[in-house]
Formats: C-alpha cells, sequence, structure tokens
C-alpha cells in the first residue's frame, strides 16, 4: 500500500522481522506458551460447530496480542535510535544522520498505529489500556535511562525501576492480556502478569551479567556496552555497596575508558555478578511459582505449556548468550 | 438571533478541558514531564479550534430523552454523557500535539505556536518520546470510555496521521502531482482528526448511525477548508498578495492545492517542480506561474465549497426547539465561514 511508495519504509519494516529473528522470538514464545496454559475448557460443541469458532477466534486474538506485543517492541527499539544533534555530530555524516532519524521516527510510529488498530480490532477496553500502559512504561524506562542524575544512577531501587518499564512491564501487560482476553478471573490474570513480570526482570538481570562476562564466566569478556554507554547496572550497583570507593568513579562517568578498567576491577573483586545472578534466580523462581499457583488441570496440553513455562524461567537465568 | 463568538460559547469548558489535559500529561520523569507539558502550558495551547468544534458538536447533538429513567439515573447519565464527550476533546488534543511533536522533529522544525519547537528546545529524541507519551496517555484514556467503536475510529485517526506524513514524506512520487492525492493525504493529515472526533461524540450520545455520519461529514468538511485556506495563507499570508506568507510549503517541496491548481493552467510548471525548491530562483518562478494563474482563487473556491458542505450538514441534523442546541449549531455553522475568510 502505502509503505510501497517509501522504499526505505519498507526496508525500516523489514529491520522488524529481521530483529524479530535476532531476539529468538522470545517475547511471542511466553505469550503462546500462556495462552494454552490458560486455556479454557470449552463445553461440547453444538451442531454448528459454533465452539470450535469460538476457540479459534480466542487464539487469533492471543496470536494478536504476540503481533501487537512485537511491534510495540520494535516501535520503541525504532525510536530509542532516534539521535539529538551531539549524537549527529559525532563522525556520521549529518545527511544520513537525519535520514535516518526520521525513518526511525516514521518507521515506529507506523507500527504504533498499526498496533493501535491492531488492539481497537480486539474490542476488548481493558487490554487496550494494558498495552498503552506499556507503551507509556517503556517511554518512561527510556526517559529514565537517558536523564539519570549521579544520585539515581547509583541507587538500585531506581535501576530496578526503570528495568521494570523498559524490559518487564511489556511482558507482565501482554500476559495479563492473554489472561483477559480468554475470560480468566482477575487472580489468574495477576498470576499470568506475575509471571511476565518475574521472567523479564529476570531476563534483564542477566543480561546485565552477560554484558560483563559474554559466553565466558570471567569478566570483561562481554560487550560491556552497558558501562561504556554510561549505564550503570545491577552488577556494578552491588559492587558499589561493597566498596564505595566506586561512587567516585561512577559519579565521573565512563568517557574516560579508564574509569570502565577501574570499575572492572572493582567488579572483579566484589560479588557482584554473584549477587546479580542470586537475584535474576530469586525471580525466575517466583515466575515459576507463579505458574505453579495457576489453576490445576488435567490436561496434557495446557500442562505441557506450563512445564515449558517453567522451563523457561531456568533458560532465562542458565543462558550464556 | 444573537451572533455570538463560537468561541466564547464554550470558554469556560474549554478551560476545564485545558486544565484536565494539563494534569494527564503530568509524568513522573522530569524531563518527559517538561516535554509532554510543553504545548499545554498556558500560553501554547493553540487555537483550541478542534475542542471547541467538538464541544459545539456535543451540544448541537443533545436530543432530550423523552421518557425520564428512574429518579436518579436520569440526572447522571447526561453529566456522565457530558465527561466523556469532553473526555474526547481532550483524546484528541493529546493525539494532535503527539503527531506536531513527531512532525516538527520529521521536519526538523524550530518554531512551531510561536516559540520553539519542542525538539529544537529539548532534543529530537526527547521530542519523540514525548509525543509517545502523549499517544499512550490517550489511549489510555480512550480506553476508559468502554466503547470499543469510538476506540476502533480514533485508532483510525492515528493510522490516518501517519499515512498522510508518509504520503507528504514521498517527494520523489509522481503522485505529489495530483490533486486526489493532494486531497488524500489532506483528509489523513487534517480531516480524519475532526471527522472521526465527531462522530465519536455522536456515537458516545447514542445517535443513530446517519446522525453519527452526519457529524462525520462536517468534521472532514470543515477539516479540508481548513486546510485548503491554511495553503492559500502559506502564499499570502495576513494580505491578498502572493508571496508575503511564509511560503514554508513550497520551501520544503510541498505541494499544495493553489499550485496543484496552476500546474493545469501552466503545463510548464511541472518542469519547475520537477527540479525541486533547493535553488530559491524555483520558488520565485513557481509564484511566477502562480501569481498569473487562478490558482489562489480556485482555491478559495474549493474551500468555500467544502465550507458549505459543513453547513449544509448542520442544516440537516434532526430539528430541534432547545435554545442551547439550536445557538451551538448556529455557531458550528459560523465556524464554516470563519475557516475561511480568516486571514491568519
Amino acid at each position: 500500500m502505502v509503505v510501497a511508495e517509501v522504499p526505505k519504509l519498507a526496508s525500516a519494516a523489514e529491520y522488524f522481522f529481521k530483529l524479530g529473528v535476532e531476539g529468538k522470538r522470545f517475547r511471542p514464545t511466553v505469550l503462546l506458551l500462556m495462552a494454552t496454559a490458560l486455556n479454557i475448557h470449552i463445553p461440547e460443541p453444538t451442531a454448528g460447530g459454533v465452539g470450535d469458532t469460538l476457540t479459534t477466534d480466542l487464539r487469533t486474538r492471543q496470536q494478536s496480542i504476540a503481533e501487537i506485543t512485537e511491534m510495540i517492541h520494535v516501535a520503541s527499539l525504532l525510536h530509542d535510535d532516534v539521535l539529538d544533534d551531539a549524537d549527529k555530530r559525532r563522525g556520521i555524516s549529518s545527511l544520513n544522520a537525519a535520514m535516518g532519524n526520521k525513518l526511525a521516527v516514521l518507521a515506529g510510529d507506523f507500527l504504533l498505529s498499526r498496533a493501535c488498530v491492531g488492539l481497537a480490532a480486539l474490542k476488548n477496553t481493558e487490554v487496550v489500556s494494558l498495552l498503552a500502559t506499556v507503551v507509556e512504561h517503556l517511554v518512561t524506562g527510556e526517559t529514565m535511562q537517558m536523564t539519570t542524575s549521579s544520585e539515581q544512577r547509583c541507587s538500585m531501587e531506581y535501576y530496578m525501576q526503570k528495568t521494570y518499564y523498559k524490559t518487564a512491564s511489556l511482558i507482565s501487560n501482554s500476559c495479563k492480556a492473554i489472561a483477559l482476553l480468554a475470560g480468566q478471573t482477575a487472580e489468574v490474570a495477576m498470576l499470568a502478569f506475575e509471571y511476565g513480570k518475574h521472567l523479564g526482570l529476570a531476563f534483564q538481570l542477566i543480561d546485565d551479567v552477560l554484558d560483563f562476562t559474554g559466553t565466558s564466566a570471567s569478566l570483561g569478556k562481554g560487550s560491556l556496552s552497558d558501562i561504556q554507554h554510561g549505564i550503570v547496572t545491577a552488577p556494578i550497583l552491588f559492587a558499589m555497596e561493597e566498596f564505595p570507593q566506586l561512587h567516585a568513579i561512577v559519579y565521573q562517568g565512563f568517557d574516560n575508558p579508564e574509569n570502565v578498567d577501574i570499575a572492572l576491577e572493582y567488579l572483579g573483586k566484589s560479588h557482584g555478578i554473584q549477587r546479580t545472578r542470586e537475584l535474576a534466580m530469586k525471580h525466575a523462581n517466583l515466575a515459576a511459582a507463579a505458574i505453579e499457583s495457576l489453576p490445576e488441570s488435567n490436561d496434557e496440553q495446557i500442562r505441557k505449556s506450563r512445564r515449558a513455562l517453567v522451563d523457561l524461567t531456568q533458560r532465562v537465568i542458565t543462558r550464556n548468550n | 438571533m444573537e451572533r455570538l463568538d463560537p468561541f466564547s460559547l464554550v470558554a469556560d469548558e474549554l478551560s476545564l478541558i485545558a486544565n484536565r489535559l494539563r494534569s494527564m500529561v503530568v509524568a513522573d520523569v522530569s524531563n518527559l514531564a517538561s516535554a509532554a507539558e510543553y504545548f499545554f502550558k498556558i500560553g501554547a495551547e493553540g487555537k483550541r479550534f478542534r475542542p471547541t468544534v467538538l464541544l459545539l458538536m456535543a451540544t448541537a447533538l443533545n436530543v432530550h430523552i423523552p421518557e425520564l429513567p428512574p429518579a436518579g439515573v436520569g440526572d447522571t447519565l447526561p453529566t456522565d454523557l457530558r465527561t466523556s464527550q469532553q473526555r474526547i476533546a481532550e483524546i484528541t488534543e493529546m493525539i494532535h500535539v503527539a503527531s506536531l511533536l513527531h512532525d516538527d522533529v520529521l521536519d526538523d522544525a524550530d518554531k512551531r505556536r510561536g516559540i520553539g519547537s519542542l525538539n529544537a528546545v529539548m532534543g529530537n529524541k526527547l521530542a519523540v518520546l514525548a509525543g509517545d507519551f502523549l499517544l499512550s496517555r490517550a489511549c489510555v484514556s480512550l480506553a476508559s470510555l468502554k466503547n470499543t467503536e469510538v476506540v476502533t475510529l480514533i485508532a483510525t485517526v492515528v493510522e490516518n496521521l501517519v499515512t498522510g506524513e508518509t504520503m507528504q514524506l514521498t517527494t520523489a512520487s509522481k503522485q505529489r502531482f495530483s490533486m486526489d492525492y493532494y486531497m488524500q493525504k489532506t483528509y489523513n493529515k487534517t480531516a480524519s482528526l475532526l471527522s472521526n472526533s465527531c462522530k465519536s461524540i455522536a456515537i458516545l450520545a447514542g445517535h443513530t448511525a446517519e446522525v453519527a455520519m452526519l457529524a462525520f461529514e462536517y468534521g472532514k468538511n470543515l477539516g479540508l477548508a481548513f486546510q485548503l485556506i491554511d495553503d492559500v495563507l502559506d502564499f499570502t499570508g495576513t494580505s491578498a498578495s502572493l508571496g508575503k506568507g511564509s511560503l514554508s510549503d513550497i520551501r520544503h517541496g510541498i505541494i499544495t492545492a493553489p499550485i496543484l491548481f496552476a500546474m493545469e493552467e501552466f503545463p510548464e510548471l511541472h518542469a519547475v517542480l520537477d527540479q525541486g525548491f533547493k535553488n530559491p530562483a524555483n520558488v520565485d518562478i513557481a509564484l511566477g506561474f502562480l501569481g498569473k494563474s487562478s490558482g489562489i482563487q480556485r482555491t478559495k473556491e474549493l474551500a468555500m465549497k467544502h465550507a458549505n458542505l459543513a453547513a449544509q450538514v448542520i442544516e440537516s441534523l434532526p430539528e430541534s426547539d432547545d435554545a442551547d442546541v439550536i445557538r451551538s449549531r448556529q455557531a458550528l455553522i459560523d465556524l464554516t465561514q470563519r475557516v475561511i475568510t480568516r486571514n491568519k
């Protein structure tokens, strides 16, 4: 349609699919498993097969949540990449940066608008509200990350709040939406929410560890992208509790690569990595507990999906990439 | 009947809405808060044209319910209805401002509503994020109305705004020389918001599909008339003569109705437009052709046609004896004239 008119918009939209592959389609996997895990038994189908249609409709609607969630996720990534003038000046040709910005904004808006239309089509205003809140949280989280004061950067509470907004809110609220579409009770919807929230937090905490350790257990082999961008994550925050001297380094920031080395040294001497893994495990276990609290079912499909969801909580913390 | 200023009819309600808007766009993170509130601050709110139209439409469609429901319920309902209609006005403004914030980033604009644009003042990224924030707040408010038809209408607006902006950015396309394409783009970028929000007002009031469609048509034609005159003013400014306007459209390579009409009379203009307007000499050449053509005149005529269609729609509404209803309808008709006679 209109997308074809702007050739670069098409490649920006492709970026969407490439990213989906890159991310191992983690979010949609969680949502589809959750959908099966919460499957209410449909009574005997009527002669006209109405029961079957309802089931299909529900599954299609839940799949729609997975699609909408991915669109919102990618839209936020595109908008997070928008550059300010300072960034443009850092050696990138200004024309490319300007065009890049426009495409990023427009492609993100395009995805958000498709998400809006998709949400409206579900004809469930509570679900609209949940996913609109996700967008608000993503924006708030990114702004928190962009604009931290030195004090906030050193606060574990601030960091966990930002992590909830930036990573966990999407999974928690979309899991809840899956439950609502299935007509589940508020209690079950809350369990789905809690699963998503704890899984998301566990995921991000391990992400933080891997940024330091990479695929090896040792420090400094990861991409160190966070710290080089001045983003202070859980391992460093824990290390700061043991080594208050680290505060001064963090306050100074990490534009000076020497500070990165100093911080890594303190991190190595501390239990920062270990404690982050422990916190991740705590959240992973809370996620598993939420699944185990779901109303019992004898259905084999349901039990398999629930086992898979519990399995995911372990994979999230034992992975090394 | 005394001709009241349409804007003064709803002035009190507008203040109420403005205050609620300001409280709705507050954010926990201070940078985001300043960004989101930027265009809702007193003095930066713009002419509040859209909320005025919607509030007038709400009254214009106020039909008395014949048999009153049991005591108490009848009293609550009208207040609830008015509040939810006011909410449409708030949602509409949030979506409108969100689109302005993103458009300014897309256009590298440095001014908006007489003050620095948000992207110039706080950076591109924050402007983009603030736009997303406003959109999400609008959607949460929309969801709280618990009316899925209205949700669909407003979601369509969001989609249309993006489509319109995309259409405008396709400067390489041959379609930008097409009047049909231009009118479609104008509907998407300007009129859709008005038409669908007017229709939402009607739907919330429980009106028939026919009345809802009339509300839609009013908003659509008013929006189109508004944009066509906007296009003229970009050339003429506050004077009747050419080239006194900001000429912002043409300098950005945006081809509007006056030029499209001029191209019909002077095919030579095609070549100039193909070259683009990086070279300011081409702007002068285009203005030369425009001046010789009836482009401005024909655009004004087209605007008048749409303004009259909008006025006729109001006259087709089911009759009412209520003085408030009659006054609001008169004001809506009055607006259709103001939109085409204004000179800024």
